[in-house]
């Protein structure tokens, strides 16, 4: 038999040895293999390999977590998702942490002229001195890492976007498209999160700036993608991250950042 | 009478999460196998499956009601094993020089398998076919894993995967192939 006709028979073949053929078609595989001394070794080889295959122990595996955890650990996902949804309609998740030092410090100022010890009248004049000059140094600093840390985290959740984005799944409704709404919208609330860094930040992170017009950039290619993108849309992106070497310019800066 | 995974998906579509239950208890296994027979790591085969139900619950509003649940929650896991695998990867590359058997020797893989020998040769042939399944193209890879641990038929395999019934048997035909090169040797 030539080889191009016989390369025909070696798929059915492989096929015949999973136990993919069934009916005439696997008659016919059957046949040909009783005529082929080749074939038949071939299909001996990989029925072994097969039976091997099969001992592999993660087709008998047990999970190591039964299902009342396992439900436990789903529900507190779904909780934690309702209520990142709910915060992102109303206040930016990422002002938390600035919002409970603001509010931290406002407990500080009010308590600590009460509880210091005092070696001066407690005026008011004295007070309000007290209340100035400790907290604004302090305060200094505490925004500055602040706005450090969620720059990080800012940089942090756009490189797994980036990733998540180097990786997209089919589109189920479209074929060749490739599904990637979730992304969009993603990076729709990530750079709605860098307008109110940059509105921030002043020069606290000044050396971040190159690395976050590139990301920005990047971020608004993938915001503009349709819910189902051509794959030749998502390489451009990627080819562009690459030729800026993105991830590498994250890491190192998130780095920087976190100190 | 039993509720059917249509029924449960609906219940899931009208925000209510004790039809998660049910629904685990028919896939949950399956699901775990899938995902660790392409990941080939409990922890991330664990967490996997608690985002497909995850993600089974949030698009549970948009499951085409003409489909079956069973491909339905294979397609999710598969992509989304994908994915994870993807980034693992990504991520080692960028942090670590890969190491080609780290991932695989893994004592929590737990077998049903009483005997001693056979779990020893279990674990030998785990650990050769996860380094065979790595050196496998994705495409090939999903494939292959669909046919053997969730001997799925090529039709499914095709609907899942979004792919012709030729490509998936030329696939899983180039896959078998690298397999059985990969585990020559093995007794």
């Amino acid at each position: 038999m030539r080889p191009w006709r016989h390369r025909g028979w070696r798929q059915r073949t492989s096929l015949l040895a999973l136990g993919a053929r069934e009916g005439r078609e696997a008659d016919e595989a059957r046949a040909h293999v009783n005529g082929c001394a080749g074939c038949a070794e071939d299909l001996a080889r990989l029925r072994h390999a097969l039976e091997l295959a099969a001992l592999d122990p993660v087709r008998t595996a047990e999970p190591p977590l039964g299902i009342p955890a396992l439900l436990a650990r789903v529900n507190a996902r779904l909780d934690d998702a309702a209520a990142a949804k709910s915060r992102r309609a109303g206040r930016p998740a990422w002002l938390l942490p600035a919002g409970a030092l603001a509010a931290g410090l406002a407990v500080f100022l009010f308590l600590r002229p009460v509880h210091a010890p005092s070696t001066t009248p407690s005026t008011p004049a004295g007070m309000a001195a007290a209340q100035v000059a400790v907290p604004e140094d302090m305060l200094g600093r505490m925004e500055r890492t602040v706005t450090r840390a969620q720059t990080a985290r800012y940089l942090d959740e756009a490189q797994d976007l980036l990733l998540t984005v180097a990786a997209p799944r089919p589109c189920a409704r479209q074929s060749r498209r490739v599904d990637v709404e979730q992304e969009a919208e993603r990076s729709r609330e990530l750079l709605a999160r860098r307008a109110l860094l940059v509105g921030t930040s002043g020069q606290d992170v000044a050396s971040a700036r190159p690395v976050l017009r590139d990301v920005e950039y990047v971020l608004r290619e993938v915001a503009s993608l349709p819910s189902c993108a051509r794959e030749r849309d998502l390489q451009a992106i990627q080819r562009e991250v690459s030729r800026r070497n993105l991830l590498m310019k994250i890491d190192l800066m998130t780095r920087e950042l976190k100190g | 009478m039993e509720e059917s995974d249509r029924d449960l998906i609906g219940r899931l579509a009208r925000g209510d999460r004790e039809a998660l239950g049910p629904l685990m208890e028919r896939h949950y296994r399956r699901l775990y196998r899938l995902s660790l027979s392409y990941l080939r790591d409990p922890d991330e085969a664990l967490d996997a499956v608690q985002e497909i139900f995850v993600k089974a619950f949030q698009n549970a509003v948009r499951w085409d009601g003409g489909s079956e649940v069973g491909p339905w929650l294979t397609r999710i896991a598969v992509n989304h094993s994908i994915d994870r695998y993807r980034r693992g990867r990504r991520r080692l590359a960028a942090e670590t020089p890969l190491d080609e058997e780290a991932g695989d020797r893994d004592p929590r893989l737990t077998t049903g398998d009483p005997s001693p020998e056979r779990r020893v040769l279990g674990r030998e042939v785990g650990e050769r076919i996860a380094s065979a399944l790595r050196s496998l193209p994705e495409r090939q890879r999903a494939v292959f894993v669909l046919r053997h641990y969730d001997e799925l038929a090529l039709e499914d395999i095709a609907r899942v995967l979004d792919m012709s019934l030729g490509t998936v048997k030329s696939s899983l035909h180039r896959a078998v192939h690298r397999m059985r090169e990969r585990l020559e040797g093995l007794r």
